[in-house]
């Protein structure tokens, strides 16, 4: 379905439905939330509007935000997140083990957090790796191959 | 390593731009590549050499360093 959708409003629209999703949240918990529900949707559509006008941009953040990245733009948001991942994985365990230190009650989402992403490495690894098991086409020529040096 | 796109591109007096729409990448990509602060991937490679008219080896030369790396 997303191909139906202009690459140019593809993420504002993506940021637009989860910030409501989000702000709606906020809302169905009552009372003087609301306030808040409304005051984030506002947030959102901003940052859904401020995404459109930089996916228009004739740089690699416009090409980003206008889902028409090539295949170096996409390396970079590939390693920018990795690196983002990399740091929550840090910051989540310096947060459990200072929990932990300090018997405090909040260590469990730190804890979760790096679980998540830990978990989230695992199955990246497990999907992207070559199986060890996998024969190599050329093993009966093992025992001939010699390097230079032997 | 070293290669040959901005001196293929100049010779066929293209712009960034042009030669960015003809290979389906961006501009600051190309730049990128002319620059060597870039390696592009093994298809792009063969497009940008195909584009040019020359093999892969003689677009990008392993044994030379890029000027002013």
């Amino acid at each position: 379905m997303i191909t139906f959708i202009r690459p140019r409003l593809r993420k504002p629209l993506g940021i637009a439905l989860a910030g409501t999703v989000f702000a709606a949240a906020w809302a169905l918990r009552g009372g003087d939330a609301w306030q808040l529900s409304v005051a984030m949707e506002v947030t959102v559509l901003v940052s859904a509007v401020t995404t459109y006008v930089r996916a228009g941009g004739d740089n690699d953040d416009g090409a980003l935000a206008g889902s028409r990245a090539d295949e170096r733009q996409k390396l970079l948001s590939l390693r920018s997140r990795a690196l983002g991942w990399n740091f929550a994985m840090v910051a989540a365990f310096i947060g459990v083990t200072i929990g932990v230190a300090v018997k405090a009650t909040w260590w469990w989402p730190f804890l979760a957090i790096f679980a998540v992403a830990g978990f989230g490495q695992l199955l990246g690894w497990s999907t992207y790796t070559t199986a060890e098991e996998d024969p190599a086409d050329d093993a009966s020529l093992q025992h001939e191959a010699r390097s230079p040096a032997s | 390593m070293r290669n040959r796109v901005r001196e293929q591109r100049t010779q066929r007096e293209m712009s960034q731009a042009e030669l960015a729409a003809a290979l389906g990448v961006s501009r600051q990509t190309v730049i990128s590549i002319e620059g060597g602060r870039y390696l592009p991937s093994l298809p792009l490679a063969f497009t940008i050499a195909r584009f040019f008219g020359l093999t892969v080896d003689k677009m990008f030369d392993p044994d030379e360093e890029e000027a002013g790396t």
